[in-house]
């Protein structure tokens, strides 16, 4: 019997929901008085005079309380049930009568304790909705703590890869940098020795190249370690953009001795803020590019101007020009596509390029001139006129 | 100069320190290498180089501790710095510091041995002129005359305003020889002159350039050391 009211009870909860509340409410009533007046009617036919509708209909008010929202439905139904009871079961049978000793007593009484249990349940009914709500609310908690733990360990991860990463590449450079000068420097002097055979030059040649290229590298992966990660800020200061550009171009010479390279600078004294070695890499980085990659180094011409608000530089060459991938890459901002042993270097070098302009507010664009050539330009934030 | 010059390699490197050797043998210096500080300032005691090259970062001692014991003694020599990229501001304390010149780890063996010769020939130089104030300096076709105030570029007069006169007369004075962007401010515009920016002297300094036809990447007359300062070229 427990049982079947208590899955009657899921089934209209769960059937409830899609009805609106107040037609839901509604019936819920009418359904359970009839029920208590149908079970009534059958009663009084077997016990007679002294019957038990009262306690059915308590019953009924009872379920209606707990089925229906509010207390408000529960007091309607125990007002009705006792009319009912009053007019239907209780003699004079079909007529309402307050004549007979106790009836006024037993009619309030019912209400009485009617009402008493629609507020019982009404008040147990919102204790159990809190308690649900409080159980939802430690829960969506516990998730949000459970979330942010795991988030806060992946960032730990994340940060402790990057400073991990950073050191071992930052010891990697350093310790890097000492042998090859010594490479670079040993074949220098083996090179200028009277005592080096002919044929050994250009195979020390090739090792003073190597190691030079290798400098150059770990000096770039260096710098695009730190602006990668962002953990290290650049170190800006003011500084004239031809004396950075000059300098560019000279170490630049030192390296490829037989290339020609101008530098043309602007009326503007381009006074700005940058992190002048690493502005240098990206002068450097573009001259060599055009050196190494374009087929032709005898026009490479380095021209520094100022548009509006932008300090600019552009390298360009008379040489084979880019490829649409190489373009495209740079447009986009990607790794560039390494295509055999003619791109080496490439790739990190402009990628390290457009990593430092970047960092720096700036654009950097490649292209191929209309007359011929590549030319490759970047721009610095300059402000106003100095 | 019939007697070789002698240089004091203080550098912790081993390879380093023996290709150094190597180059400046095979140029005629005589080399004495010291591995560590405490042996390059006995060395330096008991040999009197001509010339010391100091790597900043030694083992045993900080470079410019050395640098400063080196300029307290009695007998003088000039100092070149070997220091690593990242330390810019080590380098220039060093220079503000007294060291003549320096160089940047990787470097090349003829960067090296321009610097060493640049700097042996500008001690040389101020060994002869003792006391004795210079009135023209003569660099290439660029005649700087004191007394007259004049500046002449391939026998033609150039302009320049009072300060930039007095940069390049600075910078004359010193020629070889760096000086950081502190030292010029200092000296032309007071101790408090030029404090806070050195914009002034940036801007100066590209002015003169433009009077005297000068493209910083072909340096005929003032060289550019990034973000440490300027060197009147000598030769």
């Amino acid at each position: 019997m427990l049982q079947c009211l208590k899955n009657l009870y899921h089934w209209l909860d769960v059937q409830g929901h899609h009805v609106p509340p107040l037609p839901r409410n509604l019936g819920i009533t009418a359904l359970f008085l009839c029920a208590a007046y149908w079970a009534s009617s059958i009663l009084i036919g077997h016990t007679g005079g002294e019957n038990n509708s009262a306690l059915v209909f308590v019953l009924a008010v009872a379920l209606i309380s707990l089925l229906t929202s509010g207390y408000r439905y529960g007091i309607i139904a125990s007002v009705v049930g006792t009319f009912c009871i009053n007019i239907f079961f209780m003699e004079p049978y079909n007529a309402f009568s307050l004549s007979r000793t106790g009836y006024p007593v037993s009619m309030v009484s019912m209400v009485v304790i009617s009402c008493v249990i629609c507020a019982l349940t009404a008040r147990v009914k919102k204790q159990a909705l809190e308690a649900a709500q409080r159980e939802k609310q430690t829960r969506a908690l516990y998730e949000t703590n459970e979330k942010l733990n795991e988030e806060k360990a992946a960032i730990q991860l994340e940060s402790d890869r990057i400073s991990i990463r950073e050191s071992i590449l930052r010891a990697v450079s350093h310790d890097l940098r000492t042998p090859l000068t010594s490479i670079s420097g040993t074949v220098s002097v083996l090179l200028s020795s009277p005592e080096v055979p002919e044929k050994n030059l250009s195979m020390l040649m090739d090792i003073k190249q190597d190691a030079d290229s290798l400098i150059v590298m770990v000096e770039n992966l260096l710098s695009v370690t730190r602006i990668q990660d962002g953990t290290l800020p650049l170190k800006k200061r003011e500084e004239m953009l031809e004396e950075v550009a000059g300098d560019a171009l000279l170490t630049t010479r030192r390296r490829f001795p037989d290339c020609h390279a101008s530098l043309e600078l602007s009326e503007d004294i381009l006074y700005l803020p940058m992190d002048s070695i690493l502005i240098k890499q990206v002068m450097v980085n573009l001259l060599e590019n055009a050196i190494r990659h374009s087929g032709d180094t005898s026009h490479i011409q380095m021209r520094l101007y100022r548009r509006d608000n932008w300090a600019v530089t552009e390298v360009r060459d008379h040489g084979r020009g880019l490829s649409p991938e190489v373009i495209q890459a740079v447009k986009a901002g990607e790794a560039m596509p390494l295509s055999g042993d003619a791109t080496r270097g490439m790739g990190i070098g402009l990628s390290v390029c457009q990593s430092i302009i970047k960092a720096h507010g700036g654009w950097f664009t490649a292209s191929n001139h209309p007359e011929g050539g590549a030319l490759f330009s970047f721009a610095l934030p300059a402000g106003g006129e100095l | 100069m019939s007697e070789k010059q002698t240089v004091l390699i203080i550098e912790d490197d081993r390879a380093i320190s023996n290709f150094i050797s190597r180059a400046l043998t095979a140029n005629d210096y005589r080399v004495i290498p010291a591995f560590t500080g405490k042996e390059g300032l006995s060395l330096f005691f008991s040999h009197g180089p001509d010339l010391v090259l100091l790597d900043l970062g030694l083992p045993d001692m900080d470079g410019l501790e050395i640098l400063i014991q080196l300029r307290d003694l009695p007998r003088e020599a000039p100092v070149i710095i070997i220091s690593a990229r990242d330390r810019e501001s080590e380098k220039v304390r060093a220079l503000d510091m007294g060291a003549d010149d320096y160089v940047v780890k990787p470097f090349g063996v003829s960067e090296l041995l321009a610097r060493i010769r640049s700097t042996l020939r500008r001690a040389e130089r101020l060994k002869l002129s003792q006391g004795i104030q210079r009135d023209v300096y003569q660099i290439k076709d660029l005649t700087i005359d004191l007394s007259r105030h004049q500046v002449t570029l391939a026998g033609q007069e150039v302009h320049f305003t009072q300060n930039e006169f007095k940069i390049l007369e600075l910078l004359a004075l010193y020629a070889g020889k760096v000086l950081t962007y502190d030292f010029i401010l200092e000296h032309i515009w007071g101790p408090y002159g030029g404090s806070g920016s050195n914009q002034i002297l940036r801007v100066n300094m590209a002015n003169i350039r433009r009077k005297l036809k000068e493209n910083p990447s072909e340096p005929k007359y003032i060289h550019t050391e990034l973000g440490i300062g300027y060197r009147m070229l000598d030769d």
